[in-house]
């Protein structure tokens, strides 16, 4: 009808959508070099040329990012990109794959993760991590956040035991939904209290950075809008990076954004650009809804 | 690489956004012809004109209004990003350009319609002249800003946003205006009457300048977090 209207009125205007091949900002469309600045000031990760591989199955190929202290980084890219595979990268969760084998340099607090003398468990106790499914040990929500830092050493007596499981509590938000029952078991809490009893046990064992895969994708709305306040709140004290189908969630949480892309890294940059002008034609597409 | 509102993996987005975007068109093409309109109404002293401007003022509210609505929709339905977000943005400010261009022209038929004694000052034929000059370079801009729009073509947008021959026309005409006036007292409240006629014809180009620029935001570079939603070249009068 509005086709119509123009032409009646003889201005010749046929509106059209599109525009001439050579007028518009040329983006990059070339995969292997990553746009954007990977690099940081003062990291609290480093990673350069990161392959992994599955057997033959070349996953990740010579992804290169720092992680930014008290910032979120947010992840995203569509199945199979390698974002989950990369997190896993960062305290050494591949390891436990058989056949996984990762190469390059990932560095914490400038110190070689895959060093020889770098005890595994003391570093997913630096490098937290939660999950998709909230999943808390078949323990009373209390044994689920003192577990951690019972076997770490963390608390010289019960007191301080306590005072663990109170400031984690606190921390994730959960304190006041849970301080009368502590002994019941985690897994009698609602999907939202027990991701976040999740968070608090990965808190209770003072981590300098936490992972999150793919965090409130389990979860209903109001569920998931209490984790991203937690997130925002919890980045004060932590480095986060986390996986995210939900670019909405990405653009609400972070502050940097890495486009993965059949295991390359296409873009890294400030949230506030990528989702407003990305640089790379493949995350626009994959933003704007255009993947495939 | 060229840049498509099209091409989402939902197709009922691609029709969402299209429909904006010919909508938008659609109320461009009506404004040319109120513009056009106008000037015919002021230069000839035109009643029946100058009604018909009113008239047709409601159907391009009504067509600012159910674009708004539209791009609201959008906004909260899809949650458009990057190019699409900054195409449903522009959009929107492109209707506001264009209605307040049709707020311009309808200036020019209310000065018609309230002849009376004290307002109201039927023009001079050189005052005609003038308006009439003034009107086909308002108009031909807005025209050539509907176009780059309609193609997303920024290198069109450029060359209405360097466009200065309105500049000229209404600087030259004013200076008439102001020699008139100091010749013959008398004519100082029509010249000032025809100085806010002539004003008005040089913010339409002013508009369609602002709409240029909203072509550049769509498909051009910038850097929200330096320039705000801008580009960093440009700074839109209002």
């Amino acid at each position: 009808m509005e086709a119509a209207q123009v032409e009646r009125a003889g201005l010749n205007l046929k509106p059209s959508s599109r525009m001439p091949e050579d007028a518009a900002v040329e983006r990059p469309v070339e995969v292997g070099k990553t746009v954007g600045n990977i690099a940081v000031d003062d990291p609290i990760f480093s990673c350069r040329d990161v392959d992994v591989f599955y057997g033959a199955k070349h996953a990740i190929k010579k992804v290169g990012i720092d992680v930014a202290r008290s910032q979120v980084l947010a992840m995203i890219g569509p199945s199979g990109c390698g974002k989950s595979t990369f997190l896993r990268c960062l305290n050494r969760m591949n390891d436990t794959i058989e056949g996984a084998r990762v190469e390059g340099s990932i560095l914490l607090d400038g110190k070689d993760i895959h060093d020889r003398k770098q005890d595994v468990v003391q570093l997913r106790a630096r490098v937290g991590m939660v999950f998709q499914k909230p999943n808390p040990f078949p323990k009373s929500i209390y044994e689920n956040v003192a577990y951690g830092p019972r076997i770490h050493g963390l608390a010289g007596d019960r007191v301080e035991l306590d005072e663990i499981v109170h400031h984690s509590l606190k921390r994730a938000g959960l304190w006041e939904e849970v301080k009368d029952r502590l002994q019941q078991p985690g897994t009698s809490l609602s999907g939202g209290q027990q991701q976040r009893l999740c968070i608090a046990r990965t808190i209770a064992v003072n981590p300098e950075v936490i992972l999150m895969d793919e965090p409130c994708s389990a979860l209903d709305p109001i569920a998931t809008a209490r984790i991203e306040d937690l997130m925002e709140e919890l980045r004060q004290s932590y480095a986060i990076v986390i996986v995210t189908h939900s670019m909405q969630q990405a653009a609400r949480v972070s502050q940097r954004t890495a486009y993965f892309h059949l295991g390359d890294l296409i873009e890294v940059g400030e949230t506030d650009r990528i989702f407003t002008n990305p640089r790379h034609k493949l995350t626009e597409d994959y933003i704007t809804g255009r993947f495939g | 690489m060229s840049l498509s509102l099209e091409g989402h993996t939902t197709r009922a987005f691609d029709g969402d956004l299209s429909s904006l975007h010919v909508q938008a068109v659609a109320m461009g093409a009506l404004v040319i012809e109120q513009v056009q309109l106008a000037v015919n109404a002021y230069s000839g002293w035109d009643r029946s004109a100058a009604t018909l401007v009113l008239d047709r003022e409601r159907k391009i509210n009504l067509y600012d209004a159910e674009i708004e609505e539209a791009a609201l929709q959008v906004i909260a339905r899809r949650q458009p990003m990057a190019q699409d977000l900054r195409a449903v943005i522009a959009i929107d400010k492109v209707v506001t350009e264009l209605e307040r261009a049709a707020d311009e022209a309808k200036r020019l038929a209310l000065a018609v319609l309230s002849d009376t004694e004290f307002a109201g000052f039927r023009p001079g034929a050189a005052t005609a002249r003038e308006a009439r000059q003034l009107g086909r370079v308002a108009a031909q801009m807005i025209r050539a800003a509907l176009e780059a729009f309609d193609r997303l073509d920024p290198a069109a947008a450029a060359v209405v946003d360097q466009d200065t021959e309105l500049d000229s026309e209404y600087a030259a005409a004013l200076r008439r205006m102001i020699t008139r006036a100091m010749e013959d007292a008398r004519q100082v409240q029509s010249a000032i009457e025809a100085a806010f006629i002539m004003r008005s014809l040089e913010r339409i180009g002013d508009h369609a300048r602002n709409i240029a620029r909203h072509v550049a935001f769509i498909v051009g570079d910038f850097d929200p977090t330096a320039t705000g939603v801008l580009p960093s070249t440009v700074a839109v009068k209002t």
